[in-house]
């Protein structure tokens, strides 16, 4: 079994008192008390095209139905005004949108590879050359 | 301006034999496409039940749409398979079991787009932020 931690510290001037937020997970298998223990590996994806194209798909990844899979995923880039769309496949094969990742922006979120059109999908903003890293932590209990 | 910052850090010594993993990386929550930070939160703290079906956590609204809003979302329950499990409008993201969090951009792409949590197995308490841009007021009847 493997120990997987994940920490988010956010930090916020907002409001008029300081918001902090500080939260440490370990990574664990659905219903379960052990730790996930497979993954794609960190990898780099360098795009050139606006063309919408899958960054995870279900099937390959082998990722099983309704569990505790995670996904992290960074735009590497430092331009705030150049983005990355992530969306997820329903189940009709449409789009749902999660939201857009600016330069230096990242996500971290349960994958529920619900089906093989769950897939998480990348739209560039830019032709320009710009690079995701990415991760998948995969629960196939 | 307002400033948000959130960090995130990945580590593993015992996922990939022989290899340690570490990943670590920050951002400056920004306007969409701009230098300048998102200026509204909204958070909060509170328990989900089974009974409660599914709930909004967040409307979408035609003000934030296309927007860099971020989502934080902690499920604090302490038994391993009680969960919540997010969807973005139709469309399941995935489950937080117990003491599992996200953070994810949320870009409102069309209303269409609300924030939707359902807890299952049992009572999940809950506390999150939402990061945003300007939505549509809601007004009074």
């Amino acid at each position: 079994m493997a120990t997987i931690n994940a920490s988010v510290s956010i930090s916020s001037d907002i409001m008029s008192y300081p918001v902090r937020i500080n939260k440490t997970m370990t990574m664990k298998k659905a219903g379960s008390c052990h730790g996930l223990e497979e993954t794609t590996g960190l990898g780099y994806k360098k795009y050139t095209a606006t063309t919408q194209v899958t960054l995870l798909d279900v099937s390959a990844e082998t990722a099983a139905v309704n569990k505790a899979s995670k996904v992290y995923i960074r735009n590497t880039g430092s331009d705030k005004s150049q983005y990355f769309i992530i969306t997820l496949a329903d189940a009709a094969d449409n789009t749902e949108e999660v939201g857009r990742l600016y330069g230096g922006d990242w996500l971290l979120m349960p994958w529920e590879a619900a089906s093989a059109d769950h897939d998480i999908m990348v739209q560039p903003s830019t032709a320009e050359p710009m690079t995701l890293e990415y991760i998948a932590f995969i629960d196939p209990s | 301006m307002a400033t948000t910052t959130a960090s995130v850090s990945i580590s593993s010594s015992d996922l990939t034999p022989g290899t340690s993993l570490n990943i670590n990386a920050s951002t400056t929550c920004m306007k969409a496409g701009l230098t300048t930070g998102l200026e509204k939160i909204e958070m909060g703290k509170n328990i989900l039940t089974t009974a409660n079906g599914t709930t909004s956590l967040k409307l979408a609204t035609a003000a934030g749409a296309d927007g860099a809003g971020k989502v934080y979302l902690c499920n604090n329950a302490t038994d391993d398979t009680f969960y919540i499990r997010l969807d973005l409008h139709d469309t399941i993201v995935g489950r937080l079991y117990a003491g599992d969090w996200l953070f994810l951009p949320w870009s409102q792409n069309d209303t269409d787009n609300e924030l939707v949590i359902q807890a299952f197995g049992g009572s999940c308490p809950y506390e999150y932020a939402i990061f945003k841009e300007d939505e549509t007021i809601v007004a009074g009847s």
